[in-house]
This record gives structure tokens, sequence and C-alpha cells, in this order.
């Protein structure tokens, strides 16, 4: 096995981890309305979300072997690019969830190529407007129309079911959550898994392994749609915990209106290309399910640390994304790559371990807020 | 600033979220609500069938919207 082939198996490896943390931050967005609800039991919730997230992945036709196409000039990417960006991506995605915080997997992966591509090819090779309008500005419009749309539909769906007995709508609007939630899962199946399917065909392409105008191998396809069906099914409780239980206590309505809500905007988004992230939308639908009930109460702080995480998402993946791509060329070659590889994943084992030291799992997740992410412990 | 805000996606985006999302929910929420009112205050015997028949409509209108949602998901 020669140097390039190394290269080339530690960016499809590095790409496939990334794929994974993927799965696992955005269980969340799916399922934490029905988690919360007690619409899905935790455990069959992450299972059809991860089982949605894999036939999604099989179902999304065209993959592009594309990364942050449009935002950096295609011609700097190198394969070592690539793997930066990537652990500038995943480096982020680990720490929001370390904090049970939300946040786009894809504008992560943005911004570690970002960084990555400036420090290798200068600023020029890095297009600051398409960042403006691809990335900052949906950051903000996102949230926006989802809070707009489900306080609509939460505050109709009370107004409209507030004669019907308690038994008819509670049983009703939970069997609607499964629906809207399975929706979301599918969809975020089609989106996601065809990111990382065109990272690992694009390195594939750089590697010279397959021709430009080859499709993507179904190895691929095949491994990308296990990885994040994995990940969504270890769960990202964290963040499950954050969105079903911090924001806003959710009642069965709520979450139906939120994960309707996310649906249509989501997929109406991807039908006219504007590029809005699936984690603003659902967060923001969260949000919106608590401003449409009377009386119901949004924990505005919690929201504004999302916020704040949203908009640092972008310049600190960049910076990770940055630090890597210069260490690993700083070392040179193959072994520079290795060797940050090898450091990234000793720093990715200590957040789990610390992760694992206060853990949020199925059992706990949907206890009581209190202000905190991980519960307190209940004396047995 | 319309460099940077695609307005024309953005409000047919918002359009097509306040019909598709808070309108099919509000229309499975009135199937609903037809159903409760079709039952009893307890929530059993079936006393009025024209109210059974509206909320199967209605369910069926959602699920036609859910259909075509993932007719666009799949048609890219």
């Amino acid at each position: 096995m020669d140097a390039s082939t190394v290269l080339l198996a530690l960016v499809v490896v590095t790409a496939l981890t990334f794929d994974f943390t993927n799965g696992f931050h955005d269980t969340a967005n799916a399922m934490a309305t029905s988690i919360a609800t007690g619409a899905l039991s935790p455990k069959v919730a992450v299972t059809l979300s991860a089982i949605l997230n894999f036939l999604g992945a099989f179902l999304s036709l065209k993959v592009a072997a594309t990364i942050a196409s449009g935002i950096v000039d295609s011609g700097a990417i190198t394969l070592p690019v690539v793997f930066a960006g990537l652990v500038g991506g995943l480096a982020w995605n680990l720490l929001t969830w370390y904090y049970g915080l939300p946040s786009s997997s894809s504008h992560a992966l943005i911004g570690g190529v970002v960084g990555a591509t400036f420090l290798a090819a200068g600023a020029d090779a890095v297009k600051g407007s398409a960042i403006v309008a691809k990335v900052l500005i949906p950051a903000v419009l996102a949230p926006l129309c989802a809070i707009a749309v489900a306080t609509v539909g939460t505050y109709l769906a009370y107004r409209i079911t507030a004669r019907t007995p308690d038994s008819v709508r509670k049983t009703g609007f939970r069997i609607g959550q499964i629906g809207s939630a399975s929706l979301v899962s599918l969809a975020h199946g089609t989106n996601d898994a065809q990111k990382t399917m065109g990272v690992i065909t694009l390195a594939l392409v750089v590697n010279k392994t397959i021709s430009p105008h080859a499709g993507t191998p179904t190895w691929v396809i095949a491994a990308c749609a296990v990885t994040i069906a994995a990940g969504t099914y270890i769960g990202g409780w964290r963040v499950i915990r954050t969105l079903g239980k911090g924001l806003t206590e959710i009642e069965s309505p709520q979450g139906f209106a939120a994960e309707g809500s996310s649906g249509a905007i989501i997929l109406a988004a991807s039908h006219f290309g504007f590029p809005l992230s699936t984690t603003h939308v659902c967060s923001g639908s969260i949000i919106g399910a608590g401003l449409g009930k009377k009386l119901a109460q949004v924990r505005w702080s919690l929201a504004g640390r999302m916020g704040v995480a949203w908009l640092l998402t972008l310049p600190a993946a960049a910076l990770v994304g940055g630090i890597a791509f210069k260490a690993s060329d700083l070392i040179g070659g193959t072994l520079g790559v290795a060797i940050v590889f090898v450091i990234g994943g000793i720093l990715a084992a200590a957040l789990f371990m610390a992760a694992r030291r206060a853990p949020v799992n199925h059992e706990n997740v949907n206890h009581e807020w209190t202000g905190k992410l991980v519960p307190e412990k209940v004396a047995p | 600033m319309s460099d940077y805000i695609d307005l024309d996606s953005l409000w047919k985006v918002l359009v097509i979220g306040l019909v598709a999302g808070a309108g099919l929910v509000s229309i499975f929420a009135a199937g609903l609500a037809s159903l409760g009112a079709s039952r009893g205050e307890d929530g059993t015997a079936s006393s009025n069938p024209i109210g059974t028949v509206i909320a199967g409509l209605c369910f069926l209108i959602v699920a036609a919207g859910a259909l075509l949602g993932i007719y666009v998901m799949l048609d890219k």
C-alpha cells in the first residue's frame, strides 16, 4: 500500500466519521418532539429514524462530487484540504454535541473547508460574498421562517381542537407526530447522507481513482447509508434533550405542528434551491411551537445560546480546519495527515470519556428540565 | 441587499411553508375535531357518521400532502 492509498483511506475514514456524527447530531431534528411527548419511546424513535435515514440515503439519486461548491475555488481542493475541512467540521460537531447544542453539520463542514482552503490556496480561493449569501444569512432566516410557520400551525392546532375530547386529541396528534417525524427523517437521509457521498466521491476523483464523470461507486453509497443510520441509532441524546425538553415543554399538538412545519419548509427550501439548514429549521419550529401555545414558556436564554453557536459555526470550524491543514502541511505529506488524524482521534476519545462521566441517554433524556443539560441523578 | 438574499425563493418558501405546513396541520386538527365531535364527550359511541366521514377526508388530504412531499423530495 503506497502513501497515496493511505492518504485516501484516511480521508474516507474521516468522511465516514463525519457522516456518523452528522447522524447522531441530527436525530434530534426529527425525533426530539416525539420523544418528549411520548409519541414514541426513545429507543423506538431512534430505530425508526435510523431506518428512514438509511432508506433516504439510498433513495437520493443525484450525488454531486462537490464540497462547499461556489464558496471555495474548486481548483484549490486537494486531499489534505478535504481532510482538514472534515476535521474542522467534526471538531465543531463533537463540541456542540457535548454541550447539547443543535448545530448545522453542513455549515460546520463548509467552515472547515473554508479554513483549510484559506491556508492552502490563499484568500482569493474563498468567496466571501458567497459565504454571506449561502451560509450566514440563511442561518438567520431559517429559524425566523420556521418560527413564523410553526407559531401559526400550533395556534391553529390548539384553536381548532379546543373542544375536542382530550383522549381523541392526544392520541390523534401523537399519530400525526409519528408521520411528520418520519417525513423529516427521510428528508434528512436524502439530503445529508448525500453530502458525505459527494465528499468521498470528490476525494476519489481528486486521487484519480475514478474518472470525474463516473457515478458514485455503490460501496460509497452503501457505506454512507449504513454510517448515517448507525449514527442516528446511537442517538445524540444530549441534543435531543435540549430540543425536546430544554427549549419549551412540548405537548403532542405542538410536536405535530413543529414537525409538520419543519417538513414543509425543508422540502420547499430544497425544491427552490434555498440553502436552509435542517437543524436551524427544526429548532426554529420548536420555538414556534412554544410561542403558538397560550401561556407556554420559551427559554430564550437557551435559544440565544443556540443562536450564538450557529453564528460561530463557520468561523470556529474554519479555525480548526485551518489549524489541521497547517499542522499536517508543516509535518508534510501523508505522515502529516496521519499524525493529525491520530491527534484528532485522541481528542475525540477524550471528549467521549468526559461525556460518559455525566451521560444523557435514553433513560434520562425526558427528565424534568432544571436548567441543566445533564439531569440530576435520581436516588434509587 | 437582494444580491445576498434570494428574495424570490424566500417568499416562496415562506408561503409554501405556511400553506403546506400550518395548513396541513390545521386540516389534520380539523379532522381530529370532527372525529371528536362525532363521538360523545366520553369518546365512545359514534352517533354522527358525517363527522367520521369529514374526518376521513381531512386525513386523506393530509396523507396526499405527505405523499406530494415525498415526491418532491425524490424528484430532484
